[in-house]
């Protein structure tokens, strides 16, 4: 690098010293920060968490209930079949059985 | 948050740094604060992330770069024009360094985007080349060609210009 453009630079660095920010530029920053810091306490709030969980729950609960009484009925109307299947099965014995017996009855008459 | 460190000192320490860059790449006062403030907000609720003021300082320098070219991109703040043909600060009568640095300042703003952040962070920040294309995501070779053809472009005009004069 030769003098020239070490002067130059040196140049450059004096013409690109950092200027100062506006006056209120600090104040400025400082209140927007403590606006933002109490939203972000809002959604803290045990009231606002709490309220938040209650929200979820009760969006959360029908489908469940729902889900809950569907199964119920399956399940009784699947007893249902088994008790109408056993009752058939056990006229179909009775019948043979009442059959049996008016057969012995007549050849002991 | 980071309780160990005091949002307000670095806020004193640094929005010379962060409104300086802004201001000298956006060319628009206003624009420029709106957005450092952005860039102070940012910080503040990354707060718990930082671990120390220097690590605040690249956090915000870093930061405040990569809003800018997103801001002229946004505002296509680009030069529409090609670096050779770009309009030269008119000379006024005033004190001859105090010109000298005018005018330097209004060539450095008449540079395309990329080559006038690397001449900021260089001159204005005073980092190496390798810190520059850390930042701005480049290699070192990009970042080199564009201070050479940014320095070369600068002289060239403003030799030009003491010749007219």
């Amino acid at each position: 690098m030769s003098f020239e453009d070490k002067n130059f630079e040196d140049q450059l660095r004096r013409s690109l010293r950092r200027e100062a920010a506006p006056p209120d530029f600090a104040a400025t920053v400082l209140a927007r920060a403590a606006a933002s810091r109490n939203v972000i306490s809002f959604w803290r709030r045990p009231l606002t968490l709490a309220l938040a969980a209650g929200l979820s729950i009760a969006a959360l609960l029908p489908p469940t209930v729902a889900e809950y009484r569907r199964r119920q009925e399956e399940q009784a109307a699947e007893a249902r079949a088994q008790v109408l299947t056993a009752l058939s099965i056990t006229k179909t014995q009775l019948l043979r059985v009442s059959a049996k017996v008016q057969k012995n009855t007549r050849r002991t008459l | 948050m980071n309780v160990g460190l005091d949002f307000a000192r670095i806020v004193e320490d640094n929005q010379s740094l962060v409104f300086s860059l802004a201001v000298r790449f956006l060319r628009d006062r206003d624009v420029a604060a709106e957005l450092a403030q952005d860039v102070f907000l940012g910080l503040y609720r990354q707060l718990d992330r930082i671990d120390s003021p220097a690590h605040a300082t690249w956090w915000l320098r870093r930061s405040i770069c990569h809003r800018c070219i997103d801001e002229a991109r946004k505002r296509k703040l680009r030069p529409r024009i090609g670096i050779d043909s770009v309009q030269e600060p008119r000379a006024e009568r005033r004190e001859p360094d105090l010109m000298l640095n005018e005018r330097l300042r209004k060539l450095v703003e008449k540079l395309p985007e990329a080559a006038r952040m690397v001449v900021l962070l260089r001159y204005q920040e005073d980092l190496d080349p390798s810190e520059i294309a850390e930042m701005l995501n480049m290699s070192i070779s990009t970042v080199k060609s564009r201070l050479h053809r940014s320095l070369a472009f600068l002289r060239g005009r403003l030799e030009k210009q003491e010749v007219c004069r």
